[in-house]
C-alpha cells in the first residue's frame, strides 16, 4: 500500500430530511481493495455516486487521486472506472462497439477492444449485440467497460451479484489483476465470501455511517466469537453442540465433549463477517 | 489513463453513436421510410389545379341563342350541358335507375312550351334541380338565371336600374389561379415529417434514461452539456434532413427555397426541444408517447388549419407553430420574401428558443437525479 488513491473526510448527503450519507471519512490506498458492505438503503449507492462526481457532497472534501472531486471532475473522471449495478450498456450495439463508443468519450485514440474482451471471456462474441448476451456475459462487459481507460480508481458496485460462478470466477480474478497492477478497488457487495476474500479493509455502512473499518481478520478477532462445532451419536441420535472458544470453562467443555463415548465429527469455526456485521450494527446484510 | 479529449470530439461521438442505435431501431427506420413515401405518393395524386367552373345540366328548346348570349352574360365558371329531354337531364343528375359516373349537380329543365308562354305574358314552370351539397347561394343564383332568361325572352328589362358594379378582392385576386389542395397540404405534411423524428428522439433519450446508460457516459469525462448537446443536434439533424427530403419529393423548392429551409430548420429545433421534454418526462414507453402527443397535436393545429381558411380561432395565432405554417405556406404556395415572413419567422424562433430551453432543463435535472 502506497498513497492515498481516495480520501472522504466527514462527508454528507441527504435526499431532503433523509440523511443517506452521514458524517463519514475514510481512505484507499493506491493496490487496496476496500469491500463496502451494507444493507440496502445503507448508503453504497449515495457513497460511490459522490465519489465518482455524479453528486456533489453537502458537506465535507472528497479527494480522489489528490483532486478535488467538486473542482476537477473532467480530470477524475479520466481517470476512473465505474462498474454499476444494472447493467447498462446499449444493448443494440456489439460488445466491440459498445467499448469503442466509451473509448471515444476518454479520448482514447487507435483503441483495440480485442485484449481487453480477451480478458473478461467475450473475444468469441465481440461483434454480436449485447442484448443477445446472458447476464454474466453483460456483466463481464461491464467490468471490461470500466477497464478501458486503464483507471487508476475502480469503483464495482455489486459486480458479481446473482452471477453464474464461471461470470463471478473470470470477475474476481480481474478484481486481484487490477489491484496488483496497483488500482485503488472500491467494491460494494453483499457476498461475504467474496468481501472476504478480496478486500484488503472492508466497511461496514449501516443507516449512511462506517459502524467500522479495517482488516476482515482484524474485525473477526475482535468481534467475532470463535468456537467448536461437535456432532455426536448418542442412543442412536445425533447430536450437535457448539463450544465458545473464547469462555472462561471452555476447557472444561472440550474434555468433555471429547472424552464422550459416540464422537462423530469436530469442527473449530471462525466467525463470519456477517456475524460481525450483525453483531455491530444489529440487522442482517441481507434485509 | 485517459488522454485530454475536446468537447466536439465527445458530442460527435455520441451523435454516431445515436445514429448507429437509430439505425437498428427497426420500427422508427421503417414508420421513416413508409411515412415519406405515403405522403409523397399521396401529395402527387392530390389535384394540382383547383377547377372553378361548374356544369350546369339544362333542358330547352328553341333557346339556344338566348343561352348564349346570357352565358357571355354570366361570365367565367358555368358550364351548360344540353339534354334533349327532361328524363336525360334527371338520369345524369342521378335520379334515374342507372348511377352516372359523375353526377351532375344542378340542373333546369325548361317547359317545351316556355318561350310561347312567357312571350304572352302566362305563367309557367322551370324546374331548377339542385343537389343538397350545393351551397344555397348558388340554389339562389340559378332561380335568379332563369329569372333573367324569362326577362330576356318576355323582351322586358328588369324592373330596376341595373348598378354599376365594382368588386374589390381584398388581398390578391385568386380568380383562375386558386391554390390547389395539395399546395396548402405541404406545411401539414412538412409537420408530420417532423413529428415521426420527434417520436424517434423522444424514444431514444427515454430509452437513455430508463436504461441509465446516460449515468455510464456521465462517469466518463463527458459532461451533461455535451450529452444534451449531442441530442439537440441529432435530433434537430434528423427531423430536418427527414422534412426537407420531404420536401424535396413534393417539389416544394421551386418557390423561395431559402426561406422553406430556415422555416423547416425551426421546425426541426422546435420538435426537438418538444421530443426532449417527451424523452426526459416519460417514464416508460407509453408514457413517452402521451407526453409526445401531449405537444405534437396542437403543433399541428395551425397546420390543419391552412385547408380551412377562414376557419381558425384567433388563438390558433398564438400556437407556436403557427408562425412556421403561415412562412411555408406564404412562401411555397404564394411565393412570398422575406420581408413578408419574417414576422412569422421571428415568433417562430422564439418559440423554438422557449421549446429548446424548457427540453434541455428537465433533461438536465432528470440527468442529475437519476
Amino acid at each position: 500500500m502506497s498513497e492515498e488513491a481516495i480520501r472522504v473526510d466527514g462527508v454528507s448527503y441527504a435526499y431532503g430530511d433523509v440523511k443517506a450519507v452521514d458524517d463519514i471519512s475514510f481512505s484507499v490506498a493506491q493496490g487496496e481493495v476496500l469491500g463496502f458492505l451494507g444493507p440496502n438503503g445503507a448508503g453504497k449507492s449515495t457513497t460511490i455516486k459522490l465519489l465518482t462526481g455524479q453528486m456533489r457532497p453537502q458537506t465535507g472534501d472528497i479527494a480522489i487521486l489528490g483532486m478535488n472531486v467538486a473542482k476537477e471532475r473532467d480530470a477524475i473522471q479520466g481517470r476512473i472506472g465505474v462498474c454499476f449495478e444494472e447493467k447498462n450498456l446499449y444493448l443494440n450495439l456489439s460488445a466491440k462497439e459498445n467499448l469503442h463508443f466509451f473509448a471515444r468519450l476518454f479520448g482514447i485514440r487507435d483503441f483495440d477492444p480485442t485484449p481487453l474482451l480477451q480478458r473478461v471471456g467475450l473475444a468469441d462474441r465481440a461483434d454480436d449485440r449485447v442484448k443477445g448476451y446472458s447476464k454474466g456475459m453483460q456483466q463481464r462487459l461491464m467490468v471490461a467497460r470500466c477497464l478501458l481507460n486503464n483507471p487508476d480508481i475502480l469503483f464495482l458496485d455489486e459486480p458479481t451479484d446473482g452471477l453464474d460462478p464461471v461470470s463471478s470466477q473470470a470477475i474476481r480474478r480481474v478484481i486481484e489483476e487490477e489491484a496488483e497492477r496497483g488500482a485503488a478497488i472500491l467494491l460494494t457487495t453483499h457476498d461475504m465470501d467474496e468481501a472476504d476474500k478480496l478486500s484488503d479493509r472492508v466497511a461496514f455502512i449501516n443507516d449512511g455511517t462506517i459502524a467500522a473499518l479495517d482488516t476482515p481478520e482484524n474485525l473477526k478477532l475482535a468481534h467475532g466469537q470463535r468456537s467448536v462445532r461437535v456432532r455426536t451419536r448418542e442412543n442412536g441420535e445425533i447430536r450437535e453442540q457448539v463450544v465458545p472458544l473464547d469462555a472462561s470453562d471452555t476447557g472444561d467443555q472440550l474434555k468433555a465433549v471429547v472424552g464422550a463415548e459416540g464422537l462423530l465429527t469436530i469442527h473449530t469455526e471462525e466467525a463470519t463477517l456477517e456475524a460481525v456485521f450483525i453483531t455491530l450494527t444489529g440487522r442482517g446484510l441481507q434485509e | 489513463m485517459s488522454a485530454q479529449v475536446s468537447r466536439a470530439a465527445i458530442v460527435w461521438a455520441i451523435v454516431r453513436k445515436d445514429l448507429r442505435e437509430y439505425s437498428r431501431e427497426r420500427f422508427f427506420v421503417v414508420i421513416t421510410v413508409i411515412s415519406i413515401l405515403v405522403y409523397g405518393i399521396a401529395f402527387w395524386l392530390m389535384p394540382s389545379s383547383v377547377d372553378e367552373s361548374f356544369a350546369v345540366g339544362i333542358h330547352q328548346t328553341g333557346m339556344d341563342d338566348i343561352f348564349a348570349a346570357a352565358m357571355e352574360d354570366q361570365g367565367v365558371g358555368i358550364e351548360l350541358v344540353q339534354f334533349e329531354t327532361v328524363a336525360a337531364l334527371e338520369a345524369a343528375l342521378g335520379m334515374g335507375d342507372a348511377e352516372p359516373e359523375e353526377p351532375l349537380a344542378i340542373g333546369l329543365a325548361f317547359p317545351n312550351d316556355f318561350l310561347q308562354r312567357v312571350a304572352a305574358g302566362q305563367q309557367t314552370t322551370v324546374r331548377v334541380y339542385v343537389d343538397a351539397n350545393v351551397p344555397v347561394e348558388l340554389q339562389r343564383a340559378m332561380e335568379s338565371f332563369v329569372r333573367e332568361i324569362a326577362y330576356a325572352l318576355s323582351g322586358n328589362p328588369l324592373p330596376v336600374a341595373d348598378p354599376n358594379r365594382e368588386v374589390i378582392v381584398l388581398g390578391e385576386d385568386r380568380v383562375g389561379a386558386q391554390v390547389p389542395f395539395r399546395e396548402k397540404i405541404r406545411p401539414l405534411f412538412a409537420f408530420m415529417a417532423l413529428v415521426i423524428e420527434t417520436f424517434a428522439l423522444s424514444s431514444l433519450v427515454a430509452t437513455e434514461i430508463q436504461a441509465r446508460t446516460v449515468t455510464a457516459v456521465l462517469v466518463s469525462p463527458t459532461r451533461v452539456s455535451d450529452f444534451l448537446a449531442a441530442k439537440g443536434i441529432l435530433g434537430t439533424g434528423m427531423a430536418f434532413a427527414q422534412a426537407v427530403l420531404l420536401l424535396l419529393i413534393i417539389g416544394s423548392f421551386a418557390n423561395q427555397p431559402l426561406i422553406l429551409l430556415c422555416a423547416v430548420l425551426l421546425g426541426a429545433v422546435l420538435v426537438t426541444g418538444c421530443g426532449l421534454i417527451a424523452g426526459a418526462a416519460g417514464k416508460d414507453f407509453i408514457e413517452t408517447l402521451f407526453y409526445g402527443m401531449a405537444f405534437m397535436i396542437p403543433l399541428m393545429i395551425p397546420a390543419i388549419a391552412v385547408l380551412f381558411p377562414g376557419s381558425a380561432a384567433g388563438w390558433v395565432q398564438v400556437l407556436p407553430s403557427y408562425g412556421l405554417v403561415q412562412a411555408v405556406v406564404q412562401a411555397s404556395a404564394y411565393n412570398a420574401g422575406w420581408l413578408d415572413v419574417l414576422p412569422h419567422l421571428g415568433t417562430a424562433l422564439g418559440w423554438c428558443g422557449i421549446a429548446f430551453a424548457v427540453g434541455l432543463v428537465i433533461l438536465k435535472r432528470r440527468v442529475e437525479t437519476l
